[in-house]
């Protein structure tokens, strides 16, 4: 009897429907999850947000015209606040606000997507666990601004192994704490999807941190010196940022239909 | 002559109903731990609907859970509105995960295949 509180779990007698009873519930349970987890995914907000973030950071990342004399390994000093995790070590680029950037687009970032998921599970009825993606976010944006002046400090010089090496030379750090974050968000919504994009977001994030992907263009014919080699830094920041649109948007395609019904039954 | 010494006798595998407790197995009760079990919490209108339960049975199956210390059941409003929030906790994961592998068992046991797998 459907709802009856005081069915039990009387082990059924007869073999035949011994087992076909524990296979029902089994394939309803199942069914019951994937729909759940369904209703709950809201993930693509923050990709189309960081992917958003990311692209709109571009002009920061136009760099100065190389000078005729400067020589090979010649490093170009840049002034700037000291925050060199989410910046770039070389000094290549036009102006120095990318850190000013980064922190208010990270911190913004994190906090909308937080609220995101808050207003989600008010309307679906259903609610992510998204604390961890922000603590994480959160966490590794103060190490990318506290490491390096902390580790100055002679007391504190062992902090120096937490350098991410050659990782921050481009500028493109905050890519990594956005995967990171990501890495994390995925756990939580217990989605396939956000993982395989998290990583090959991350994947591409990594490239562009420790390769001038405009060679790979450069092959192709694309010539990053006909403006004074000013946008050679823009393909390893546009295509972490194409990696989450793409999927931003095709998650939104995926989970806004399927969600919508059932925020116009709730309103109702 | 001496006797010759009784084997000792081998202690029997338990039957999978023995894993099977009788507040989750009741189907709408596993649902209940189910969807819980699959977010931080669930709203009782989203739990209402999704096991096509009147609000009045839905309750009498929340209150057996919650007796069990399977969920907390948590009543706030949101603006004016009254909403209850219903969120598995630990006892009740260990339960749906003692039910399911007594389940997964059974099935093992009498070789019916499980659709929608």
């Amino acid at each position: 009897m459907p709802g009856d509180v005081t069915a039990g779990a009387e082990a059924p007698r007869d073999p035949a429907a011994s087992a076909a009873e524990p296979a029902g519930l089994l394939s309803e349970m199942r069914l019951l999850r994937r729909r759940t987890r369904a209703d709950r995914h809201a993930y693509w907000f923050p990709l189309v947000l960081f992917g958003v973030l990311i692209c709109a950071s571009a002009p920061l990342y136009l760099q100065r015209p190389i000078p005729a004399h400067a020589g090979f390994g010649q490093v170009i000093t840049a002034a700037g606040p000291s925050a060199p995790l989410l910046s770039d070590f070389n000094g290549l680029l036009l102006n120095s606000y990318l850190p000013y950037y980064w922190l208010t687009a990270l911190v913004v970032g994190l906090l909308l997507t937080l609220l995101w998921y808050r207003r989600h599970a008010r309307q679906v009825g259903l609610a992510t666990p998204a604390r961890g993606y922000l603590i994480t976010g959160a966490v590794v944006t103060l190490l990318a601004i506290l490491v390096p002046p902390l580790s100055n400090v002679p007391a504190l010089h062992w902090l120096h192994v937490l350098w991410p090496g050659d990782l921050f030379i481009r500028g493109t750090f905050p890519f990594l704490i956005i995967g990171a974050a990501l890495c994390v968000l995925a756990w939580a919504e217990r989605s396939v999807g956000l993982a395989a994009t998290a990583v090959i977001y991350t994947g591409a994030a990594l490239l562009a941190s420790l390769y001038d992907i405009e060679n790979v263009l450069f092959r192709l014919g694309w010539s990053p010196n006909a403006d004074g080699g000013r946008l050679a830094g823009l393909p390893g920041v546009l295509l972490p940022a194409l990696i989450l649109l793409a999927a931003g948007v095709g998650a939104f395609a995926v989970q806004r239909p399927r969600q919508r019904p059932r925020q116009h039954r709730a309103a109702a | 002559m001496t006797a010759a010494a009784e084997p000792e006798p081998q202690p029997r595998e338990l039957h999978p109903t023995n894993g099977i407790d009788e507040t989750v197995h009741q189907r709408h009760r596993l649902g209940i731990l189910t969807i819980t079990a699959e977010a931080q919490r669930a709203d009782f209108g989203y739990l209402r609907e999704a096991l096509g339960l009147t609000p009045g049975n839905l309750s009498r199956h929340l209150t057996v859970l919650e007796d069990a210390g399977m969920v907390q059941v948590e009543k706030g409003y949101e603006g004016r509105r009254p909403r209850t929030w219903v969120r598995i906790t630990g006892e009740g994961r260990a339960a749906l995960a003692a039910e399911l592998r007594a389940l997964t068992e059974l099935v093992r046991r009498h070789g019916t295949p499980v659709h929608g797998s």
